[in-house]
């Protein structure tokens, strides 16, 4: 498709905009919170800091979902484990940072564990009291789970519908082992009351606005890193499976590698963005688990456009906007807004808002070349064509035996 | 690219035009005092936290018809924190930041409750709480006007020894804090009353557990050696109804296995047959049967609001009723609703209960309450079989867990401290740093 | 229950049947009056054995009022009456005769106050007089009272209504129920012996607690008897146990096959995955709501039959609502399976919420017809009649769909859709109205559910949640497309569920069958009874 064809090149200037008003957002928030008082009109309030910098770190985790359902055509319907298990990891340094500080002062034991008459931290505790050790823990057990998880699945052959399914139970698993009191994170609470990171008080408008330029570096970084992917051979490879994985088979290369490199890169990212979050919203519990908020990461990238980079982060931001909008302006209706948009956008935004963005201007643009009646350049025309043959597809299923493959 | 750019340009634009439709209701008039009121109108606790809102909005036309507060109309605010428990951190800074509200009254789960306190802490703002709940906290900004476990769980249990002569216990509840915690202090106290180990089953099952078959089957047969067991249920509101279901089909009486439940009250029972649970118990501070001519007037006017004569009352309910009108007090008492004023204020405030008495807020920020058993009967409601002789003060740390039986929490000047240790002097739990 | 007992009762002393003793009737009045100045249950009890210790079987209607809390007691003077109530007035009976003797307003009586052991007492206190009852469910369920608490002398009063005794369940119960009191007594050990044997024969917990308590306190050939007796008893509970587990399976298994069938149908034919499944489950379960209450509030002698009627409902309003979701939205996406996905997952929002806005986020009662109230037993298990209904139904529903799809021209188009649309297109099969139908169909079985697991479930607007995971869960562990496989998927999944629970207890054992189905679908990644085709996908 012609998206895909525009990021071969790599750093479109698209991306090398967005990328630099990431940057230029990292810079800036921080200053217009810290350096002018509040009742300064250039104040940014630490509650419009906190709330961005959430959204930015959704951001990441639908930019990290775009690169397997986008590029890859995996649909992860367990996105969310990941991003949960990175918020996590990052959620027992914090809780190892509060140290004698919590409710009953005891210096080695979580006040849940205290209450709950656990004599000795649990093994697979220790360590967190290192920041270097939780950074590395953070990628290293989504990445972990996701490469022995896509091992075993891709391996099988285990595609469409049948994967999302299993990612699903995977998720919902996961949510219910954590929801046990028993396994010492924490149970339904999660972990919380988080005082220091990094030796910086977590509640502290600095803190806030480092963590919030931290996420903006963050996403800018990961765009970069999908960017560069989706623009190298590999990427095109992806791409080629996501559209044709037996016939990429048959030309000699090994799909399940190609998918099993994506889905893990794509889980350490979505990890990484678990662990920014927590922090930010001081708590990490199991209903970050849950299937239906990894559903909600599928959502936002298709309303901003999968398989294009700045799509899915649109997407997220918008619909979190939208939800935050809502759920304070709307109480009692807000559903009906948020399942109407679901609705609409797929029915008649089917690429997404970027998506149909692009698809609208190329149309445009061949429109124009042709009103001028000049020959065009025989790559710009192929795509055009392209585009055109995508766009007018008809409704009727192309596959073969239903169900359809995850696309 | 041209048309990149604008696209960028265009989104940022519409970025702009969210952070000022998020920012406008701060430029809302200034005459009124802002009350925030943070309950889940969607998502899995709708199904109880609807009722709160309700009753919040309801009290606060009520003070409005008196006259508002401070010679001004009360204003509430309605946000949907829709059962997300980071959404509630979100919403409460919201409400306190953006709307700029006085007080707030929400939360139901331990867990949102404890995805606000940051909040609440570093915004210093106010949160009344209203249901029962695990205990093992006192914090500052918050009031906590539902049970504490020594106002539920133990005289309930109590009861059953000494009225009911059980002397087997199976504790079942929901896999979370609350339960746990509350297990855990029960298990402590039925063993120094001497209960066997043996007699003494603790099983826990996931949320909106739905097929009990295997598990009241367990309870029957735990039931069935000989001596008087009972069931101490801990069980979260949604799977109750399918237990009781399964209790009522499996021929579980109550006079052969008595349930008792600190999560089922009317509005749980307004979904179930009760005929077959006559005499299943509760245990609360307040039941919508209670004789007194203010529960008389509360029910009338509630249902007169809400516009439906089924509609019933419950204990959270009127732990907002009493938090609600502590706040009143409180403000009209230090002349603003600045928070730190009100905190201060607040302590030893006593307002009129439903149940016939007068509830106080305590040092601690828990209040005193009666307790109450009740048996269900066949029309949904409970009927009292007994009552404490006098009021209970909320003990946030329970004596029955060997961490916090020294730990004590007092508001006043000048301890100020939540985790007060009476053994070392020391405030901050154990006292080692 | 209760109804019953009381029925028996007013049948026995109407019929002034087999009256061991006749008390004064003035002496009992006096005793009866105790009630309205009793201050505590203490005191209450005392009065009720005081009344039992007369021996007069008149006390049985007093008793049992007050058990079901009818007793009250008149503020101004203090007489004690049963009440009826009827339109806002109360009716007061006398306690004793049960004739009318006036009518009170509610605030001019004040109700004895019961409680559990209170109504424990009076069941014991009415037991051994209740043992000559004309009705054999009264005398039943004196005997089983009279086992759970043994009194050897009751002995002679056994040994009476053992040789007047037709019914042959009711005859063992007293058999068993005497044994007990053998047991308990200081008769010789030939007795007791011939006892143990009878309560081995009963073979279930509480007898299995009775020989442990025989085998505590006794000793020399007794104790090794009662041992004996124990270890038998307690083999073969534990092979029930594993039926029991069985049947529990196999009642999950029902519950999951109800909610996942629709969604296999969708799923196979259409390729479709419906979020807004659940949300079909639950708009059935809301119909039964209505019609319940419509029939409460109309045709009260109809409620047994709400079911039936709310079956075809069901049915219609979940089908029709699919009907409408498919035309208005899914046909535009036929060939994107994903974004059906994130539009139905919209749609399953909006239903949602306007349920929780038409009718109230709180659960809403939905009552079980009395054919689907209570359990029985085979041997030692005990089976409840709604598990039992819904098992049945959840069988017939399978049938249906089986014969339909089978023998039905329509089954045949929605088979062939299903094994290649384009093939199916070519050969003038309308797929459009096959797609259309076969959704309303889904969503319509859905619905059906919706009524079943309105009878062990909550009905709230959550319902239809707790469910579209499992129901994903054995769609695909069966293999999509085809009814056998949703089948054997929805029993294993219950039955291993079921296996797991009391070992790894409920939450762990839920984990664990999730892990099992992740790594079957490693080795069959298509399910287990996978469609087969000539795809290299497949």
């Amino acid at each position: 498709m012609i998206t895909q064809r525009l990021f071969v090149a790599g750093l479109t200037p698209r991306i090398q905009i967005v990328i630099a008003l990431l940057v230029g957002a990292a810079v800036l928030v921080p200053v217009l919170n810290l350096a002018f008082p509040p009742s300064s009109p250039f104040h940014v309030p630490n509650y419009m800091v906190a709330l961005v910098g959430k959204y930015l770190c959704y951001a990441l985790l639908a930019l990290a979902l775009d690169l397997v359902w986008g590029y890859c055509g995996i649909l992860s319907l367990g996105h969310g484990a990941f991003f949960a298990l990175g918020g996590y990891a990052m959620g027992m340094y914090l809780m190892r940072q509060i140290g004698a500080r919590g409710v009953y002062g005891n210096p080695d034991l979580p006040d849940f564990m205290v209450f709950l008459n656990w004599k000795e931290l649990p093994w697979y505790w220790h360590g967190f009291d290192q920041f270097w050790f939780a950074a590395i823990m953070i990628m290293a057990v989504p990445g972990l789970l996701a490469f022995v998880f896509g091992w075993f699945a891709f391996r099988s052959r285990v595609t469409g519908v049948y994967l999302s399914i299993i990612t699903q139970a995977m998720t919902y698993a996961l949510l219910l082992a954590f929801f046990r009191n028993d396994m010492g994170f924490g149970g339904n609470n999660g972990l919380t009351d988080f005082k220091d990171i990094l030796g910086f008080p977590v509640q502290a408008s600095a803190t806030r606005s480092a963590l919030f330029a931290a996420s903006a570096l963050a996403l800018a970084a990961g765009i970069a890193l999908v960017a560069a992917i989706a623009g190298s051979k590999l990427g095109k490879l992806m791409v080629a499976v996501r559209d044709a994985e037996s016939r990429t088979r048959f030309i000699g290369w090994r799909p399940e590698n190609v998918k099993l490199f994506a889905f893990t890169v794509s889980a350490v990212m979505a990890g990484i963005a678990g662990a920014l979050y927590v922090p930010q919203v001081g708590i990490i519990n199991p209903g970050e688990f849950a299937p239906a908020n990894s559903i909600e990461v599928v959502v936002w990238t298709a309303i901003g456009g999968r398989g294009t980079i700045v799509g899915p982060i649109l997407g997220a931001l918008l619909v979190n906007a939208g939800k935050s909008w809502f759920t304070g302006a709307l109480p009692e209706l807000w559903l009906f807004a948020l399942g109407g948009l679901f609705v609409a956008v797929t029915l008649f935004l089917p690429k997404g808002i970027v998506g149909t963005y692009d698809q609208w201007r190329a149309v445009r643009r061949e429109r124009r070349l042709a009103k001028a009646d000049l020959p065009s350049g025989p790559a710009e025309a192929g795509d055009v064509r392209i585009v055109r043959a995508s766009s007018a597809t008809s409704p009727v299923p192309q596959g073969g035996p239903e169900p359809q493959p995850a696309e | 690219m041209r048309g990149n750019t604008s696209l960028v340009v265009r989104l940022a634009s519409a970025g702009l035009v969210a952070a000022g439709l998020l920012a406008s209701p701060a430029l809302a008039q200034e005459d009124t005092i802002k009350v925030g009121i943070l309950h889940s109108l969607s998502g899995t606790m709708a199904i109880s936290e609807t009722t709160l809102k309700d009753t919040m909005l309801f009290l606060i036309e009520e003070q409005n018809k008196k006259g508002g507060l401070l010679g001004k109309k009360l204003e509430a605010v309605v946000v949907d924190p829709a059962s997300d428990w980071p959404l509630f951190a979100e919403k409460a800074r919201e409400l306190i930041s953006v709307n700029k509200v006085d007080a707030v009254f929400g939360c139901w789960t331990s867990v949102s409750r404890k995805s606000v306190l940051p909040v609440f802490e570093e915004l210093n703002s106010l949160l009344f709480y209203p249901v029962q709940y695990e205990g093992e906290e006192s914090q500052r900004n918050v009031f906590y006007t539902g049970a504490a476990p020594n106002q539920q769980a133990i005289p309930a249990v109590d009861y059953l020894m000494n009225e009911e002569g059980v002397e087997r216990w199976v504790l079942a509840g929901t896999d979370y804090v609350y339960p746990q915690t509350t297990n855990k202090i029960l298990e402590a106290y039925l063993k120094a009353k001497g209960v066997a180990a043996e007699d003494i089953m603790v099983n826990y099952t996931p949320f909106g557990h739905s097929d009990w078959q295997t598990i009241v089957t367990d309870i029957k047969n735990f039931g069935s050696a000989g001596k008087k067991t009972a069931v101490v249920s801990t069980i979260n509101g949604d799977a109750n109804v399918p237990f009781y279901k399964e209790l009522a089909n499996q021929g579980i009486k109550a006079e052969d296995i008595p349930v008792v439940a600190f999560s089922v009250g009317e509005e749980e029972l307004a979904g179930l047959d009760t005929e077959p649970l006559v005499g299943h118990l509760a245990a609360w501070n307040y039941f919508q049967s209670v004789d007194t001519s203010e529960n008389e007037e509360f029910i009338a006017a509630w249902k007169s609001y809400i516009g439906d004569d089924k509609r019933v009352t419950n204990d959270p309910m009127e732990a907002h009723y009493i938090g609600f009108n502590m706040w009143v007090k409180a403000v009209e008492k230090a002349g603003t609703t600045e928070a730190d004023a009100v905190i201060d204020a607040i302590v030893g405030v006593s307002v009129p209960n439903l149940s016939g008495g007068y509830s106080a807020m305590m040092p601690n920020h828990h209040i005193t309450k009666p307790v109450l058993i009740g048996e269900i009967q066949a029309d949904g409601q409970f009927e009292t079989v007994w009552e404490t002789p006098g009021l209970v003060v909320g003990d946030e740390w329970s004596d029955y867990l060997p961490d916090s039986k020294d730990l004590i929490a007092d508001w006043r000047a000048p301890l100020s401290c939540g985790n007060f240790n009476v053994a070392t002097g020391k405030c901050g739990g154990k006292g080692i740093n | 229950m209760r109804l019953l007992r009381a029925l028996g009762l007013i049948l026995l002393f109407a019929a002034g049947f087999g009256a061991p003793a006749h008390a004064d009737e003035g002496e009992l009045r006096t005793i009866i009056a105790k009630f309205a100045t009793s201050k505590n249950f203490r005191e209450t009890e005392a009065v009720v054995r005081e009344l039992a210790a007369t021996g007069d079987p008149a006390v049985g209607r007093p008793l049992g009022a007050l058990a079901d809390g009818n007793l009250s007691f008149r503020k101004s003077d203090g007489q004690v009456f049963i009440v009826s109530e009827a339109g806002g007035a109360l009716t007061l009976l006398d306690p004793l005769s049960g004739g009318r003797s006036g009518e009170a307003a509610s605030r001019e009586v004040t109700k004895v106050r019961v409680n559990n052991s209170l109504r424990r007492a009076v069941r014991e206190a009415i037991g051994a007089l209740t043992l000559n009852s004309p009705d054999a469910g009264v005398r039943l369920s004196a005997a089983e009272t009279m086992f759970r608490s043994p009194d050897p002398e009751a002995i002679d009063a056994l040994d009476a209504a053992i040789a007047v005794e037709a019914v042959a369940n009711v005859k063992s119960r007293m058999e068993e129920a005497r044994a007990a009191a053998v047991l308990a007594s200081d008769l010789g050990d030939s007795e007791k012996l011939a006892a143990l044997k009878t309560i081995e024969r009963r073979g279930d917990r509480t007898a299995l607690s009775l020989l442990a308590a025989v085998k505590g306190r006794a000793d020399g050939v007794l104790k090794g008897a009662a041992a004996r007796s124990a270890a038998n008893v307690r083999e073969t509970l534990s092979a029930w146990d594993a039926a029991q587990n069985v049947w529990f399976g196999i009642s999950l298994g029902s519950v999951l096959l109800l909610a996942a069938i629709g969604l296999a149908i969708t799923f196979g034919v259409m390729g479709v995955i419906n979020m807004a499944h659940g949300e079909m489950v639950m708009l059935g379960a809301y119909t039964t709501f209505v019609v319940q209450n419509v029939i409460r509030a109309s045709y009260p002698g109809l409620f047994d039959w709400s079911l039936a009627i709310a079956l075809p409902l069901a049915f219609l309003v979940a089908g029709g609502v699919g009907l409408i979701i498919e035309r208005g939205v899914i046909r535009f996406l036929y060939g994107r399976p994903l974004e059906t996905l994130l539009a139905t997952w919209g749609v399953s929002l909006i239903l949602q919420q306007a349920v929780r806005t038409i009718f109230g986020p709180t659960n809403r009662e939905v009552g079980n017809p009395s054919w689907m109230s209570g359990a029985f037993e085979i041997g030692q298990m005990s089976i409840t009649w709604n598990r039992l209904w819904i098992v049945v139904f959840a069988f017939t529903v399978f049938a249906v769909l089986l014969y339909v799809f089978k023998f039905t021209a329509w089954g045949l188009h929605m088979r062939a859709v299903t094994q290649n649309r384009r093939m199916a297109a070519s050969m003038g099969i309308r797929t459009p109205w096959v797609d259309a139908l076969t959704f309303a169909l889904g969503s319509g079985i859905a619905g059906i559910a919706g009524v079943a697991l309105s009878q062990i479930d909550n009905v709230s607007p959550n319902l239809g949640q707790g469910y579209i995971i499992d129901s994903f869960m054995v769609v695909v562990f069966g293999g999509v497309g085809n009814l056998w496989g949703t089948f054997v998927g929805a029993m294993t999944l219950g039955v291993v569920n079921k296996f797991l629970e009391p070992y790894a207890g409920a939450v762990l054992g839920k984990i664990i069958v999730l892990v099992l189905i992740i790594l079957f679908i490693q080795k069959r990644p298509r399910g287990l009874f996978a469609l087969k085709g000539r795809s290299v996908e497949a």
